[in-house]
């Protein structure tokens, strides 16, 4: 018979469940389904004139570099060294204090050191420190220098593709080091040697062949905004019209095109519509500016500066006054700090007035564009809107700061002023979740995309954990938040770690209890469900 | 020997430790930060294996509540089934609660010849060790999903408002025309 003698650890010896020993250099990057995106597709990159669009794959052992790879990208990293200050002093001046370390919504929810902000950072600073500075060449790994080898280039692709640029980190930073910048630089070089990804690739081609990420084509931009006009009419009993690429209008309306094509985001375009006619607001939109979003700004800087032109351009050849701005996250971050240096400042526009309060908007003195929470919050308080918040009674209503309005604008009053003003239940998040603390969604930065969902969700923790919290302590069951991007991932993120919250644009609760002019007695609410005391 | 009793008399020991090797199946930078911070909102993984482990330990050793194991389950492995582990890796967890209770109790019960006591107690666990393999495919069937329906979402409802395609209207073929 045999022996069944049992050794008191037998059973798990099989499971290693402990993480390595080594140092951060030499654990290399573990390619695993669901933590990274896909790559650029070769015509992509062939469309946009980026250079060594190949068929690879990250799970590939053979990355099918360029020959001279590692040149190229010295090269390219000597370059930006030069031209970018900032770059050089991001390289030098941290001094690994670890305040950023747990800071990342990636590293709170993975527990990946490489996800630590310093760490990540690192990555590129150990090369710079063998390439470029006299300590490094001379004491090597003992200056935390390193030769840029393929498996270093690996963990650039997998690590700067797992930062959403959301800066959460720098508010932490006693010298104020812009992380987001450095995974910009890094994704640059990447690009040198076509290591990039599709998610973001694809929206910049599309975006400079017909306006949008998604290439919606004119008539079809048009058709899509008709159905939401059909919508409202059905809701409201109203038909609004909605002015399209119409010139002598005093101001130019964009918004990011996730709003017109994707749910939720679309019942927050219907607000803005409703709204606009509520006032009787002079604008148009236009098919060709037909996207607030940049996708640029998350590939190379020189794309985001061509995709951030055709505002200014449509703005002039529309021949508008000033340019009002839709519920969009990173759009935000581009217009309030490189749109001005990119294609600025547009002398052509004149300083951003309100039509209907005379309120003059001087924090857009330069940009001459105003933020859509701005411009509404500045109607509520000069009493300009019939408002019924009761038709939002079915909701219990929390904000998510979306990271660049809230870090790289500082728009943190206006949103939770016309939530308050068009909903009666509204329950914050806790402190350290919100504000300019706010938790990333997880999928900025042009990581939105469903292979990522892993990541996503793994992102998205810090932010799902907040969000249980109020759920369960006050019932919350909608979730506002002010970018497009958000809009789309915050559903999963929502399903996954607080079921039953939804997610929202702010303008969606704003068409909720917008009183119309001449409208019929509503029965439901923009997504068509009953109004509360409705239901029967 | 009363290992039943003795479980409930060390709970808040057993407890500490079973967290402690749950953490170490992390990187050492990771576990200092996530042992040192208390907050449960800024180190929510930390936090909520700490409370979460706690509160299983309890629900193990009173063993009546199946849905309670399953909920206080599903806190812990929602987490670990979205991190960077093998499926083996993720639910690891629970055979370190195993292997604690074997190490601490085994050469005691076996000089008093009460082995049986711990067989009875691990069938416990390997029963856990199934509900959280449970609750591990859910959370994973859960993400699958959310993929797919994220693509399927997007595409019909584009194709739809750009008129391209119209869905069926309401009431019966021959009647609607």
């Amino acid at each position: 018979m045999a022996d069944f003698k049992t050794k008191p650890d037998e059973l798990y010896k099989s499971i290693d469940h402990t993480p390595p020993k080594a140092g951060w250099m030499d654990v290399p990057a573990q390619f695993r389904p669901g933590n990274w995106c896909y790559p650029a597709k070769p015509e992509v990159l062939d469309y946009i004139g980026f250079p060594n669009g190949r068929k690879w794959s990250p799970a590939d052992e053979d990355w099918k570099l360029p020959e001279n790879w590692k040149d190229i990208i010295h090269q390219g990293f000597r370059e930006r060294l030069e031209k970018f200050r900032s770059l050089k002093i991001f390289m030098d001046v941290c001094v690994r204090c670890g305040a950023c370390a747990d800071k990342c919504h990636y590293f709170i929810g993975s527990g990946d050191p490489k996800n630590m902000p310093v760490l990540r950072a690192e990555l590129l600073r150990s090369v710079y420190r063998k390439d470029f500075t006299t300590a490094g060449k001379i004491l090597g790994k003992l200056n935390g220098a390193r030769v840029l080898e393929e498996d270093v280039l690996k963990e650039w692709f997998l690590y700067f593709y797992q930062c959403t640029e959301c800066r959460r980190c720098s508010l932490f930073c006693p010298y104020g080091i812009d992380t987001a910048e450095i995974t910009m630089m890094a994704r640059e070089l990447l690009n040198l040697v076509g290591c990039n990804i599709n998610w973001i690739q694809e929206p910049v081609a599309n975006c400079q062949r017909t306006g949008n990420h998604l290439g919606i084509q004119p008539h079809a931009f048009k058709d899509i905004v008709d159905f939401m006009v059909d919508d409202i009419e059905e809701v409201t009993g109203k038909r609004i019209h909605v002015p399209m690429n119409e010139k002598g209008h005093e101001i130019l309306f964009i918004t990011p095109s996730g709003d017109v094509f994707a749910d939720p985001g679309i019942y927050t375009f219907m607000g803005y519509l409703m709204l606009f006619d509520a006032i009787g607001l002079d604008y148009t939109m236009s098919t060709y500016a037909s996207e607030g979003g940049n996708f640029g700004l998350f590939t190379d800087n020189v794309v985001a500066k061509k995709l951030n032109a055709k505002m200014y351009a449509e703005a002039k050849r529309l021949g508008v006054k000033w340019i009002l701005g839709g519920e969009c996250g990173h759009m935000w971050r581009v217009i309030n700090q490189y749109m001005d240096t990119f294609n600025g400042p547009p002398d052509f526009l004149q300083m951003p007035k309100s039509p209907i309060t005379g309120t003059v908007f001087k924090n857009a003195a330069s940009t001459k564009m105003v933020h859509i929470t701005e411009f509404t919050a500045d109607l509520i308080k000069h009493r300009k809107l019939k408002l019924d918040p009761s038709r939002n009674d079915h909701f219990t209503v929390t904000f998510h700061d979306s990271c660049n309005p809230a870090r790289g604008m500082g728009l943190l009053e206006e949103p939770r002023y016309v939530i308050k003003n068009v909903c009666n239940n509204f329950y914050e998040m806790p402190a350290q979740t919100i504000r300019e603390q706010t938790f990333c969604c997880a999928g900025g930065a042009g990581l939105g995309t469903d292979e990522f969902m892993d990541m996503r969700m793994r992102g998205g923790l810090p932010r799902g954990n907040a969000l249980r919290y109020v759920r369960d302590k006050y019932g919350v069951n909608r979730m506002a938040c002010i970018c497009a991007i958000d809009r789309a991932t915050l559903v999963p993120l929502a399903d996954y770690w607080a079921n039953g919250v939804d997610i929202s644009g702010i303008h969606e609760l704003v068409g909720n209890a917008l009183i119309l002019d001449g409208e019929k007695e509503r029965e439901v609410d923009l997504r068509q469900e009953p109004l509360p005391g409705k239901e029967g | 020997m009363d290992l039943a009793q003795r479980l409930v008399e060390e709970r808040t020991e057993l407890a500490t430790k079973w967290l402690d090797l749950l953490l170490q199946t992390y990187p050492e930078q990771t576990q200092k930060l996530w042992r040192r911070n208390k907050d449960p909102f800024t180190n929510p993984v930390g936090q909520t294996f700490r409370q979460a482990l706690s509160e299983l330990l309890d629900l193990v050793l009173d063993w009546s509540d199946a849905e309670a194991v399953s909920e206080a389950l599903d806190k812990i492995v929602r987490i670990r089934a979205v991190q960077d582990f093998s499926p083996s890796q993720a639910l690891s967890f629970v055979y370190l609660l195993k292997r604690l209770v074997r190490e601490r109790y085994w050469r005691e019960l076996e000089k008093a010849g009460a082995l049986n006591q711990l067989w009875n107690f691990e069938t416990r666990l390997d029963n856990l060790a199934l509900m959280a393999f449970d609750v591990y495919t859910k959370c994973r069937e859960q993400v699958y999903e959310m993929r797919v329906s994220e693509v399927k979402h997007a595409q019909h409802k584009l194709l739809l408002r750009a008129k391209m395609i119209v869905d069926i209207p309401a009431g019966k073929a021959e009647e609607a025309g």
